[in-house]
């Protein structure tokens, strides 16, 4: 490989983690700007999509014949983009469960006991999972290497995996969904209004309320979405949630607090960086996000982007 | 010379003790800190008796109580919930194991000041750097630097990676204690013993900062920053203060750890979760009070220890409490027990009237079901729009 190539593939592989970070640190920083509540459960909820995800995949691909040729790939595709859909969608009453019934209460108390309410979630969870999935990883190969099976990139001569460039493409959709949701439709627009003044919006009869619960659970169906997308690949583990969590907070501060487009831009930032910082030099992985983090404060301490609010979405 | 030394004294027609200069108890509150001391003195032979309690376990609790005390001051005082504490506690921990295992330093006092001092450089750095923001922002700055140092020291080979470093340096395999090289039982009862002194001197020291002029300075930076600058406190310079003093009690308690597990790994020490640990610490043992951060460290660590024989899902159990800690108790241990807490007043009006559970009980189910109505009505409009 020349290392034109090489380069490209690390790249892709940049954009690619920069997408699933982006799934997961959407929903928690549209929950931290509207809601002004820190999730540290939120980890756990992208830990649950991949677990709900390995049942909910593994069944309905087991109801298509394994892709041979072009017609039966694109069914495939379709059917696990279709399933990880649905795995989101069962994490959708989860997050309305967990706003309305426990966060409601507390929302006008100190903001420490947000944070002990959603560490405790965090705890519960993950032990929930450990309940229905067992403390084994689970895999799902079959996802993986059947949509690997279409040549995509080999088409110009790449040998990289055809499923990243699906979670690129997907990103890409959820990207630009996302923003026309927020900037053209009127539930975004509500939603934009509530985070830039409660009160005002409650007096022209906005329902925060219902406002809350909707968006804690968009924020949720992100969080499996990603768990979903992120699965086939690897394994899932009962600590996969911790790691995501702590670079999306990463990618929110770089960000700007509680910005959609600054997330979007942080991830591919850091996706991109350390994905060549670990190329370049393997240990670095592990730090590479901080360190960025570090050098971004030190030059614009309010992140890149402002705040959530008009000018922004 | 009167009034000078600890001794019994009169004040408002009550008969007080009196410790040091402007600490003055009641009588049930030195009997109960008498008590409290003695306890925490006779652990070693309480533990001998029973099985079921270890004196290590007991020992890391005190430990974890007391990084949970100087995070207190930041959380109490200045409002500022710091999501990073571990870091300072590691700091304190690598920089004792580091002293031990690649310099063989093997006194003890010298290993403690020298976490200390390392704890002090590396607040005043992080300080500096996320202290430029309030609230949220604050936490999460103070988060993402505590693991930037959880991956460092993962990544190098030099701090032993993943498997950390031994706290075994010397012929004698362990710290010295003031150059006396002690076999393992009698260093482990010293090195608690030792630990209590520690933390009762600090608890004093706490006592007397947050009574202070600069303490009150930090009650009104944290009641509103805008207004303390107004009149004349440097804020900035005093938060960052004291985000330093509540660091070095996090790098005392990491050294102590260090040499009393005789092991460090970045994960006990460094990673998020434990951050997470100390600040549990102090909010369930009540963080508005001095104590409560102690006694909430002392029983986390006992409570994750017993539920990790108890069951599998230790961790459920641990979010559960907390769960009730945040709804029931929201004063913590210490502070519920406390005059006017929630635990006496529902003692005192159950004593009055016994009857007054089937109002607990009945206001209890009405505010779930108030509750649980509301979101189905909530949700019913989500999905079906407004009819």
């Amino acid at each position: 490989m020349s290392v034109l190539t090489n380069f490209i593939t690390h790249t892709l592989h940049g954009v690619q983690y920069g997408f699933i970070l982006f799934l997961i640190a959407s929903g928690l920083t549209i929950i931290l700007g509207i809601l002004d509540v820190l999730n540290l459960a939120h980890g756990e909820l992208y830990a649950l999509g991949a677990y709900v995800a390995s049942s909910v995949l593994g069944y309905v691909v087991g109801l298509v014949p394994p892709p041979t040729d072009a017609a039966s790939q694109a069914v495939f595709v379709a059917v696990v983009l279709g399933g990880a859909v649905l795995t989101a969608a069962v994490l959708v009453p989860v997050g309305a469960a967990i706003e309305s019934v426990l966060l409601r209460p507390i929302y006008d108390r100190n903001e420490v006991y947000q944070l002990v309410l959603t560490f405790a979630l965090l705890l519960i969870i993950k032990d929930a999972i450990k309940f229905g999935w067992g403390p084994t990883p689970v895999r799902l190969q079959s996802v993986y290497s059947g949509i690997n099976g279409i040549p995509a990139a080999s088409l110009v001569g790449l040998n990289y995996p055809t499923y990243n460039l699906v979670i690129i493409a997907v990103g890409a959709v959820v990207v630009v969904g996302l923003f026309y949701f927020f900037n053209r439709t009127k539930t975004g627009r509500i939603i934009r209004a509530t985070a830039i003044d409660r009160e005002m919006a409650t007096a022209i009869g906005v329902s925060t309320d219902r406002t809350f619960t909707l968006v804690f659970a968009v924020g949720a169906f992100f969080a499996g979405f990603a768990g979903a997308m992120a699965l086939p690949p690897t394994n899932a583990t009962l600590e996969m949630g911790a790691n995501p969590l702590v670079l999306s907070f990463v990618v929110i501060v770089i960000g700007g607090l509680g910005s959609l487009r600054g997330a979007f831009v942080a991830a591919l930032v850091v996706g991109i960086l350390s994905k060549w910082a670990t190329w370049q030099y393997p240990p670095a992985e592990l730090a590479a996000p901080f360190a960025i983090m570090a050098v971004i404060l030190l030059v614009k301490p309010d992140g890149l982007f402002g705040t959530w609010g008009e000018m922004d979405a | 010379m009167r009034n000078r030394l600890p001794g019994l004294v009169s004040r408002d027609g009550e008969r007080k003790v009196r410790v040091m200069r402007g600490l003055e108890l009641t009588l049930r509150q030195t009997a109960l800190a008498l008590v409290g001391l003695l306890f925490l003195f006779a652990l070693p032979d309480i533990a001998r008796l029973s099985p079921t309690i270890q004196l290590s376990v007991l020992h890391q609790g005190v430990v974890f109580g007391l990084a949970a005390v100087g995070l207190n001051l930041l959380v109490r005082h200045t409002q500022l919930v710091s999501f990073g504490h571990a870091a300072f506690f590691g700091t304190g921990a690598y920089t004792t194991a580091l002293l031990a295992a690649k310099y063989n330093v093997t006194e003890f006092a010298l290993l403690l000041i020298a976490g200390m001092l390392l704890a002090t450089l590396m607040a005043m750095l992080i300080g500096y750097l996320s202290l430029r923001h309030t609230g949220l922002y604050f936490s999460l700055l103070t988060l993402a630097f505590g693991q930037l140092l959880y991956a460092l020291v993962q990544g190098q080979a030099f701090f032993g990676s993943s498997d950390g470093l031994p706290v075994r340096p010397g012929p004698n395999m362990r710290p010295d204690i003031f150059g006396l090289a002690l076999p393992p039982d009698a260093y482990e009862v010293l090195m608690y013993y030792l630990t209590v002194v520690l933390v009762v001197v600090s608890l004093l020291v706490m006592w007397r900062l947050i009574n202070s002029p600069f303490g009150a300075a930090l009650d009104a930076i944290g009641q509103d920053r805008t207004r303390a600058q107004f009149i004349g406190i440097p804020v900035r310079r005093y938060v960052w203060l004291a985000f330093v003093v509540s660091a070095v009690y996090g790098g005392m308690a990491g050294a102590l750890y260090a040499m009393v597990q005789q092991h460090v790994r970045p994960g006990p020490v460094l990673y998020f979760l434990r951050s997470g640990d100390i600040l549990f610490m102090a909010i369930l043992g009540g963080y508005q009070t001095l104590l409560g951060p102690l006694v909430g460290g002392i029983v986390l660590v006992l409570l994750q220890d017993m539920g990790r024989d108890l069951t599998n899902y230790f961790d459920a159990l641990t979010g559960l409490v907390l769960l009730a800690l945040v709804f029931g108790f929201p004063q913590g241990i210490v502070g519920s027990l406390k005059k006017g807490g929630r635990v006496r007043n529902a003692a005192s009006s159950f004593k009055d009237d016994p009857a007054v559970i089937g109002s607990w009980l009945s206001s209890f189910t009405e505010s779930l079901v108030t509750a649980a109505s509301r979101s189905v009505q909530n949700v019913k409009v989500l999905v079906f729009g407004v009819k």
